[in-house]
């Protein structure tokens, strides 16, 4: 895009510089063939004196292309002076500046054009002014929110502590560091410099005969749009040819400067040969959950992210699975939730939940009574825009058919359950009017009232204080003892994972290093990876109210 | 009266603890019991800044005339004007006064509507600007509508169909279609639709014409002014959906497996609306731009039509103020008319430090 960008770009600055010596002549020369259509000597049509348009259109490419970047660069220019201007201003009158800019900015470029038009008049000279005052807002404002924001950086603190001279700061430190958006504003406003400058040519207040540019020419044509509707194709052409690549260019560089990653679709694979059940997982019938050679791989780069991984959890078991970032346990957790991110394929021997296997589509339904999940941020992971009763009702009333009432019922108990005041206020509150543990905690309830066989518990205290951590641990292990619920819970902390479950899983780059079942005797010396030795030293105990080491025992 | 940032054993449900809170500015949250409030606050705030703008606006249009280089009034009279005429205008617009008195005389007649009487028509010229605004404010408002709802519409769609890398080649057409249109000019898109449907076609008329229904000349000017801005904000919106679905509460929703229906008309709309209605302000204004040369197109009877006869034809100086604080008027309107309906769809934003 960027590069088509270029290419037009550069085919339009070669018809401005090279035209006029070639067209100059025809494009001023008066020919008896009038108003005359398109013909093999003139493609473009003619205009009331005989003149050939397309020789017109091109040679006003010079006048018209000049013109804009003038505009473009007047703008730019006078914008960042104001911008960095303002922004070594003393505070008032900066925050003057800033209130006058946002005042100009507010305007529509064309009235502003206009204002300066009436006062200078007519001519391609004032409308290039005009243009250029109308778009020096935009520079000015852009230039001192850059501006404001690098300059509460470190580096730029630090030079001015050091008694750097304001103006030194500005030039050295300041300026470059824009330079990147200030080149894509460049690029979006000299499309916008152009089709304004044109147009008010066309109105009649740019340039003014026997000067023409691409503006009065359309201006001409639409005069007799009845007559001799050819003579509005070049202009019009030209004009579109223009901004677009211009408008090309800016996209281009905007895209550039955050590129966004390609991902491609999630799948999800059988494995082709079902891998004999590996000899760690022995599959007894009161597994709930069995995930045997379980494989995911990154599409695009084909990296593997989990290799090979088995396990099972049983009905009411609480199963731990520890590791740092990039250990592949959320991924795991992702495909055991039927939520695979986009651009990963799962493969495994096999996969069933509570009876079901999870590579057959499931209805909705089937998914909702079986999977329950909390996230790990408490703080994105509820609609900003709905109230809490009107998410966290929707599962229950469109998904798994309760009236809205019951729904309504249901989650006022489960808030009191996991001691949320004002349960009937709370619904009506939308999530920023709670704290972070309170919202961890109406997701806990919204993961009680489906009544879910499993619980996938994503990192669900890391972004909470560690008051809050203990409570939400309190409240999930409740779940399990009450409700019988049982959870998978992913942490990159053992000392919490060890006061919750009842087995604990170790991954590292995607593999399972250790399997620890009996919680209650885990020390050092009863581990054998040396990856686990180093986690446990690392990790002090957390002691829950309540709790003994035992994951059997209950919490409260 | 803000933010509950209640800790974790808050017994009341917000009114009681926060009412006592004295009001911080710049806070956004605001509470479902205080909704009322916030609106007080935001009514007085803007009312504040529209007063500012207006005053700042009568400042512009004074200045006008002050500005124009050389001696005002020959520039206005014109260079075959006789020593009288030229004394006349100066009288007219009291560009004999010390400068402060002119300021203070102009202010105090455009307080009560009195913009002076225009040069070429003899009639007051706000009673010009009067009868020319209901036009531009008709397709301007109606190409406002339209844009907002059809460009979210196709933007949503292009982004839902096109989620997660499906339908590339869609996605491709769509980007590179919606930057095509949304490059052209309004005005050579107006060019291109009298081409086609009034000339070719016959099926509309070319121009605002008494013969014609105001319904039916209207259309093609509302076309011209529309189709670039429904591309412009179906490219923002078409963005802002894929921002979205990849959103953790948009994951939230696919982990209670809601049916698509209510995944995006429910969770997904509400917070592509505050986007796009913020970014329609913006494009609202090039929009109001637009209107005043389209108008041109046309020969529709609106502001656009009658300040720039004013200027290249008449040297209407009262008229060109007049215009120029009307539109400038109708720009301070619409947007605040956005905010409004931004601060329905999302209460959050009414605490917002804007306009």
């Amino acid at each position: 895009m960027l590069y088509v960008g270029y290419v037009m770009f550069a085919v339009v600055l070669l018809v401005a510089v090279i035209a006029p010596i070639y067209y100059g002549d025809s494009a001023t020369a008066m020919t008896s063939t009038r108003n005359s259509g398109p013909t093999g000597a003139f493609p473009m049509g003619t205009d009331g004196l005989g003149r050939d348009m397309l020789a017109r259109t091109l040679v006003a490419t010079r006048v018209t292309v000049l013109a804009a970047i003038s505009a473009t660069l007047l703008a730019a220019l006078a914008g960042i002076s104001i911008g960095v201007g303002v922004w070594l201003a003393p505070r008032r009158v900066r925050e003057a500046s800033l209130r006058v800019i946002e005042f100009w900015v507010s305007y529509p470029a064309m009235l502003v054009a206009i204002v300066v038009a009436a006062i200078l008049g007519r001519g391609i000279l004032p409308a290039v002014l005009a243009i250029a005052v109308a778009n020096t807002a935009g520079f000015a404002r852009l230039t001192a929110n850059l501006a404001a924001g690098i300059a509460s950086r470190d580096y730029v603190v630090t030079a001015r502590l050091m008694g750097v001279p304001v103006g030194r700061v500005a030039a050295r430190h300041v300026v470059p560091n824009m330079a990147e958006p200030l080149l894509i504003l460049i690029a979006q406003a000299f499309a916008g410099t152009l089709v304004e400058l044109a147009g008010l040519s066309f109105i009649g207040l740019g340039a003014q005969s026997p000067a023409f540019d691409w503006g009065s020419l359309l201006n001409e044509g639409v005069k007799k749009i009845y007559t001799n509707p050819i003579l509005v194709v070049a202009p019009a052409t030209a004009l579109i040819f223009a901004s677009m690549a211009a408008l090309f260019i800016g996209d281009g560089l905007a895209a550039a400067a955050n590129p966004r990653s390609n991902t491609s679709r999630a799948r999800m694979l059988r494995a082709p040969v079902p891998a004999p059940a590996s000899a760690a997982t022995p599959v007894h019938s009161d597994a709930l959950l069995v995930v045997d050679d379980l494989s995911v791989r990154h599409n695009d780069s084909g990296k593997e992210l989990v290799s090979h991984v088995s396990f099972t959890i049983d009905r009411g078991e609480v199963l731990g699975i520890v590791g740092e970032s990039g250990s592949g346990k959320s991924v795991t957790a992702s495909v055991v939730a039927k939520l695979l991110a986009e651009g990963l394929t799962a493969s495994a021997g096999r996969l069933s939940l509570a009876g079901a296997d999870l590579f057959d589509n499931l209805s909705r339904k089937d998914l909702a009574r079986r999977v329950a999940l909390v996230y790990q941020d408490p703080g994105t992971a509820l609609n900003p825009a709905l109230t809490l009763g009107s998410q966290l009702s929707d599962v229950l009333v469109k998904v798994l058919g309760q009236k809205r009432t019951e729904a309504r019922r249901n989650l006022v108990e489960r808030f009191s359950e996991v001691l949320l005041t004002d349960p009937e206020g709370r619904l009506r509150q939308y999530p920023h009017q709670l704290s972070g543990g309170m919202k961890q905690r109406a997701m806990i309830a919204s993961a009680m009232s489906t009544n879910a066989q499993l619980l996938v518990a994503d990192e669900p205290t890391t972004a909470l204080d560690v008051t809050v951590q203990r409570e939400v641990l309190s409240l999930i292990k409740r779940m399990n003892k009450e409700m019988g619920t049982s959870v998978l819970f992913i942490s990159h902390d053992l000392g919490v994972v060890r006061a919750l479950c009842d087995r604990v899983l170790v991954m590292k780059e995607g593999e399972i290093v250790e399997r620890i079942d009996d919680m209650a005797h885990l020390s050092p010396e009863s581990v054998k990876h040396p990856y686990t030795r180093q986690l446990l030293a690392a990790t002090p105990v957390v002691h829950v109210p309540g709790a003994v080491t035992a994951g059997s025992e209950a919490l409260r | 009266m803000h933010t509950i940032v209640d800790r974790d054993d808050d017994s009341s449900s917000g009114s009681a603890t926060t009412a006592s809170r004295p009001a911080q500015a710049g806070s956004q949250a605001v509470a479902a019991s205080s909704l009322a409030g916030a609106w007080r606050r935001f009514a007085v705030r803007r009312l504040i800044g529209l007063v500012t703008n207006i005053i700042l606006l009568i400042f512009v249009t004074f200045f006008i005339v002050q500005l124009i280089p050389g001696d005002p009034a020959s520039a206005i009279a014109g260079e075959d004007a006789s020593q009288a005429q030229v004394d006349q205008i100066r009288v007219e617009l009291g560009l004999d006064q010390p400068l402060l008195l002119q300021l203070g005389s102009y202010v105090a007649h455009v307080v009560q509507g009195d913009f002076g009487t225009s040069f070429h028509y003899k009639v007051p010229a706000l009673q010009i600007v009067g009868a020319a605004a209901p036009y531009t404010i008709s397709i301007a408002f109606t190409s406002l509508v339209i844009f907002l709802v059809i460009g979210l519409a196709l933007g949503m769609a292009v982004g839902i169909i096109t989620r997660g890398d499906r339908h590339r080649w869609l996605d491709h057409s769509f980007n590179i279609g919606a930057g095509v249109v949304s490059s052209i000019p309004a005005y050579v898109q107006a060019t291109i639709l009298v081409t086609v449907f009034a000339v070719w076609l016959a099926l509309l008329p070319p121009a605002y014409s008494p013969a014609y229904s105001v319904v039916q000349s209207a259309i093609l000017p509302v076309a011209a002014l529309s189709i670039g801005c429904i591309a412009s904000i179906a490219r923002i919106v078409r963005r802002e959906t894929s921002v979205i679905l990849e959103q953790d509460y948009m994951r939230t929703a696919r982990g209670w497996r809601l049916g698509s229906g209510t995944l995006y008309a429910k969770h997904m709309l509400p917070n592509l609306l505050t986007t796009a209605l913020t970014l329609s302000g913006i494009i609202l204004t090039a929009l109001l731009g637009s209107t005043l040369i389209v108008e041109a197109v046309f020969a529709w009877p609106g502001i656009g039509s009658v300040v720039v006869q004013a200027i290249s034809e008449y040297k209407d100086y009262p008229v060109i103020r007049a215009s120029v604080f009307m539109i400038g008027t109708i720009s301070l309107v619409f947007n605040l008319l956005i905010d409004v309906v931004l601060g329905l769809v999302d209460p959050r934003t009414l605490g917002d430090d804007r306009g």
